[in-house]
């Protein structure tokens, strides 16, 4: 079961109870009372169509009880209980939950399940609508992974807008809006390959299903999700965040070179379900502190970026350091360019990993700003398409990765 | 007069011209084995790598020799393992060769001095390796850092740790070697004292006032922290 072993008990509930239609996993601590309220709803959910028989259902969240652990609630739905996998120890974003959310689908994959739905631990997202609009496209429609679309305001997310999914999309071909999420679902052909956590490299080795079903050629959908998470690693600084994030992204892009560089151009994911809200943010923000930081890392970061950069970006990026902070601007090309060359850093180590890294977060802040001064009087939808465009810019400059990480040594 | 001073230096080139004979040898031993180590080494170094690189050796460890790759990021670790073992058949090579040479030698002082000071020598050069990087990787971490934090002194603070830390090493490696002895010791601590001294003094009387404001505005962010963070949301 991809390398990840549950307790003899659990193991051989599952074996007696098997085969289930959806396992719906919980990841993280989780209020057990509120559980069985939202479980108790589930009741006679069909998902396998109109007219069909009431889906068997397991719902499984992580708990240490003495008592049996499966248990049938009196509404049908089975109910598991697995134990919390060892925290990652230091403080981290999302390693904790990448590492339950490999749990879940190993679980999944035990009990035989045709889907699995994972669900953050706030259980927001179990709600009978919700699963069905995430479940029956993966169970009658044999969607491989279904992911969600969160409502998102035009400064909401800004490392997965500028970042993680056009480097996803660019890298994997998938236009997905969000590619680490705290809920999706996926079909039973991508549950052990998304559970194996043995080919990650590092410690912080987080799940990203859509690049790793993009990469096994499966479809992927998207449906929109109603529902705001609080983050978790409350107090981390942006520096550690983007360590984690950007790291684990650079280093799947390293494990799975062989892949990404055949892929040409994405394929859209089609969305399911009604048009995923936008938050409209009408409130200024002051850019002037990431300006700052900015201009303070193009002074005193210079000669680290040219370990990284080519000469004519770190020279673009000395001439942005004198632009007034109301002129301030990325394009997206340089920008797209600048993440490239970072995760070829990432990879070469001509810097250690954790310097490449903290010598991007400024270069990023400078992205935001000129992001935020550019969308300050759009609306949430113009953002959006915005954020479309930087996404194509980055497939567009994917030539350039390709051929850098092919001839590192190469004058550019 | 002249024929006297003649024959005392054909005396004393006859005598130099015989030490250096007795010398040759010894030298050409110590030579000899030097280049055998060398050639043996550069072979079994050349094994390792192909043995090391069948195994997929740099993929297989790579998650418990993050900590090396930190600090020495432009070398893998299948090729630190093949240079330390080509290092191990040269320092091997000096020591068979100083062994060749004190056997020929007819002053066997010499080479046992020598081989006395070799393991000095061996720690001082590791000292000087590691100080090198840990000052190079130091540096580094507190620029990214202090700019991280918006430090307008970034690079000054960068460079102090540099500094601090090769100071330190020099010391070190000094002493190892018994090199200067106590003035070493004592220089370090003046040194070290009177930059520690110097800081104090500069915070406590010329910076004070910037201090004091620095402190005020660090106290003052947090109250305008959070409305801006969450206005703008990262992740």
């Amino acid at each position: 079961m991809a390398g990840i072993e549950f307790p003899a008990e659990l193991q051989k509930r599952m074996e007696e109870t098997a085969p289930v239609d959806l396992l719906v996993g919980v990841t993280g601590a989780v209020d057990v009372e509120a559980l069985r309220v939202k479980v108790g709803r589930l009741r006679g959910l069909a998902l396998d169509g109109e007219g069909s028989h009431p889906s068997r259902i397991a719902v499984a969240y992580a708990g240490v009880d003495s008592d049996d652990p499966v248990t049938v609630t009196e509404e049908g739905v089975l109910l598991a209980r697995y134990p919390m996998p060892a925290a990652a120890g230091e403080m981290n974003l999302w390693r904790d939950v990448s590492n339950v959310q490999r749990n879940v689908l190993a679980l999944a994959a035990g009990w035989q399940a045709r889907a699995c739905m994972v669900v953050y631990s706030d259980l927001a997202a179990l709600e009978p609508e919700t699963v069905r609009t995430f479940a029956e496209p993966v169970l009658k429609g044999g969607i491989d992974l279904l992911m969600p679309i969160y409502p998102a305001g035009k400064y909401d997310a800004l490392i997965n807008k500028s970042l993680l999914a056009p480097m996803s999309r660019a890298l994997y071909g998938r236009r997905v809006r969000w590619p680490l999420t705290a809920d999706f679902c996926a079909g039973a052909k991508m549950l052990e390959k998304l559970a194996d956590g043995s080919r990650v490299k590092s410690e912080a080795g987080l799940l990203w299903p859509a690049n790793l079903v993009a990469m096994q050629g499966g479809q992927i959908n998207q449906a929109g999700l109603n529902v705001r998470h609080a983050p978790p690693g409350e107090g981390l600084d942006l520096n550690a965040v983007v360590r984690e994030l950007v790291g684990s992204l650079f280093e799947e892009a390293e494990a799975n070179a062989a892949l990404w560089q055949r892929t040409r151009a994405s394929q859209p994911a089609t969305r399911y379900g009604d048009p995923y809200p936008l938050v409209e943010q009408e409130e200024p923000v002051d850019t002037r502190p990431m300006v700052e930081s900015f201009v303070i890392a193009s002074q005193n970061l210079e000669e680290v970026w040219r370990l990284v950069l080519p000469p004519a970006t770190v020279l673009e990026l000395k001439r942005m350091a004198r632009l007034a902070p109301e002129q301030f601007r990325l394009a997206d090309a340089v920008w797209a360019r600048i993440v490239y060359d970072f995760a070829l850093a990432h990879r070469m180590r001509r810097v250690s990993r954790t310097h490449v890294l903290g010598a991007l977060t400024p270069l990023y802040l400078g992205w935001v700003a000129g992001y935020v001064q550019e969308v300050s009087g759009a609306t949430a939808q113009e953002a959006e398409r915005r954020v479309d465009q930087l996404a194509k810019v980055f497939e567009e400059q994917k030539p350039y990765l390709v051929s850098r990480w092919r001839w590192p040594e190469r004058a550019v | 007069m002249w024929n006297q001073i003649g024959q005392a230096l054909h005396d004393s080139m006859a005598r130099v011209m015989t030490q250096i004979a007795r010398l040759l040898p010894g030298i050409l031993a110590f030579i000899v084995a030097l280049v055998i180590l060398m050639v043996l080494g550069w072979l079994f170094a050349a094994l390792l790598r192909w043995v090391l690189t069948a195994m997929k050796f740099d993929e297989r460890i790579g998650r418990a020799t993050g900590s090396i790759a930190e600090l020495s990021p432009q070398h893998t670790p299948t090729m630190i393992m093949t240079r330390l073992l080509f290092w191990c058949f040269v320092v091997l090579g000096v020591l068979v060769g100083l062994s060749a040479f004190g056997a020929s030698s007819a002053e066997p002082g010499v080479p046992e001095y020598i081989f006395a000071y070799v393991p000095h020598l061996i720690s001082a050069a590791v000292l000087l390796f590691v100080g090198n990087v840990l000052a190079r990787f130091l540096s580094r971490s507190v620029l990214i850092g202090a700019v991280n934090l918006n430090l307008t002194y970034a690079r000054l603070l960068a460079l102090g740790v540099k500094w601090l830390v090769l100071v330190l090493t020099v010391a070190m490696v000094l002493d190892h070697l018994n090199i200067g002895g106590v003035i070493v010791d004592l220089a370090f601590g003046i040194l070290f004292g009177g930059i520690v001294l110097a800081l104090a003094l500069a915070v406590g009387l010329g910076s004070r006032d910037l201090v004091s404001r620095s402190l005020e505005r660090e106290t003052a962010k947090p109250a305008e922290a959070p409305a801006e963070q969450q206005k703008v949301r990262h992740f």
